[in-house]
């Protein structure tokens, strides 16, 4: 029978639950929807556990079906109600204001969708680039410059920052 | 780098809904259970028998018995109480206040659907946004539009008012949790009624009548409906798709549900309270085709981040 992690794979999800939530609400925005997502990703997870190779993988494998779960249910749910399209790239530079009330969190959601959680991955969960490369399943070299052009807009100084 | 660092704070000081771990351990037993199953299926029996063995195992009568039919999966009411976390959903929302009347005509001379009241206002925080239809069914009219009406109009109003209490219950929460009247002036609460046309010809009309709420997702109400224009009646699935219309439905839902399944989508198994079968009540539009499309309501038989689910039916 072909190797099955499905104990260290429920293992990492109940370790980590706080975090899939986090993400998922910050791409759906309302807990109920955020909770939906991570239930699906939860139950594809474990239901496809086989699918794992090695368990070094296991955290990019499980960020990727949770990313891939958001991004479906934002595309099936897009009521006219919730989504507003995105600013295109270019067009967010933000203003820096006085000193506090400039909320990254905030102006972060003014940033295309996928550069948003290049950020999250890289600076609250602390994925390297590498593997941020492995969850959206984009070239390292487009996950680099979605992250610089993101933090450009969010004129956040980039010295000292390990990319 | 510093104020990468406070935002990273506040995100992990995100509210947490109490209900997550319960969901979690949920669905880690479900899917053992599952696991068991299949793991039985295909070493025939003894080798999965001793495979799980102590407090994993668990019996099927008792997977069964609980029969909870995926209430467990629907923990929605309460969440947004315990949420405290700001968000601001981009939306226009124009400020006036419109109350008119508009008539359009949809279908031929006969039969139509319009419009009967189109309306903006405001309780309180909330923005209220309704475009409410009524059907005109021309002479023949048994009296089938007066019915029609009268639900439509007992829905719609029923969802306003109850989606105004919940946002009113909402408010409070987030108060009472230590929000800010300044922090809930930024969100911006919405609730929506309108309708969509599926499908009309001379023959039939079929539509739908939606209420949602901005802040969830968890009490939208869907209600369709499907006019046999002719006889001036409600279409049934019989009599779309015949006497036999359950063997048939059935059989396309299910190789449709392992389609799905084969493309890496989680539905519930009939244990959990998945698809077992319709019955003769359950809902369905024509789709322009004049197919009828079996649509389950969210949570019924996938996981909530499924949304509803749609089955189309060929004749």
């Amino acid at each position: 029978m072909k190797q099955d992690y499905f104990e260290e794979i429920a293992e990492y999800i109940l370790e980590n639950q706080k975090r899939f939530y986090r993400i998922a609400y910050s791409n759906v925005g309302n807990p109920q929807d955020a909770m939906d997502v991570v239930q699906g990703a939860i139950l594809k997870a474990l239901e496809h556990s086989r699918d794992l190779r090695d368990t070094g993988a296991l955290k990019t494998w499980f960020y990727r079906i949770l990313m891939n779960e958001s991004v479906n249910f934002l595309k099936k749910n897009r009521r006219e109600l919730l989504v507003e399209e995105p600013l295109e790239e270019s067009a967010a530079v933000f203003e820096p204001e006085d000193g506090e009330s400039e909320d990254i969190g905030e102006k972060l959601k003014c940033l295309p969708t996928e550069t948003q959680n290049i950020i999250r991955l890289r600076f609250y969960e602390e994925l390297s680039l590498q593997e941020i490369a492995e969850v959206t399943g984009r070239k390292l070299s487009t996950v680099k410059a979605k992250l610089y052009r993101g933090l450009r807009a969010l004129r956040v100084e980039m010295e000292g920052i390990a990319l | 780098m510093k104020r990468m660092e406070e935002s990273r704070k506040m995100y992990e000081n995100m509210v947490i809904p109490e209900e997550l771990e319960g969901m979690v351990e949920e669905c880690i037993r479900q899917a053992r259970t599952k696991r068991a199953e299949s793991l039985k299926e295909e070493t025939g029996g003894e080798k999965a028998e001793g495979i799980e063995t102590g407090e994993k195992r668990i019996g099927k009568s008792q997977a069964a018995g609980r029969n909870t039919t995926g209430k467990i999966f629907r923990w929605a009411a309460g969440i947004a109480a315990a949420f405290l976390v700001v968000t601001t959903v981009g939306l226009n929302t124009s400020e006036a206040f419109a109350m008119e009347v508009q008539k359009l005509p949809v279908i031929g001379d006969l039969a139509k659907i319009l419009t009967i009241r189109s309306y903006e206002r405001t309780e309180g925080d909330t923005h209220i946004t309704a475009e409410i239809p009524g059907v005109e069914l021309g002479e023949s009219d048994n009296g089938l539009s007066k019915e029609v009406n009268a639900q439509i109009e007992k829905m719609t109003s029923l969802y306003e008012e109850e989606a105004i209490q919940r946002a009113e219950e909402y408010k409070e929460a987030f108060l009472a949790t230590g929000g800010t009247e300044e922090e809930w002036a930024e969100h911006d609460i919405q609730i929506k009624v309108w309708y969509e046309i599926k499908c009309q010809t001379e023959n039939t009309l079929s539509f739908v009548v939606k209420g949602t709420e901005s802040w969830t997702s968890a009490y939208a109400e869907t209600r369709y409906y499907n006019l046999d224009l002719k006889s001036n009646s409600f279409l049934s699935l019989e009599d779309v798709l015949g006497t036999d219309y359950k063997s048939v439905a059935d059989g396309q839902i299910q190789a449709q549900i392992e389609e799905y399944t084969k493309a890496g989508e989680t539905f519930f198994t009939p244990e959990e309270g998945g698809f077992t079968g319709i019955t003769g009540d359950t809902s369905f539009y024509l789709n322009e085709k004049g197919n009828p499309v079996i649509v389950f309501e969210k949570y019924a038989i996938a996981p909530g981040a499924m949304g509803e689910v749609e089955f189309e039916i060929t004749r």
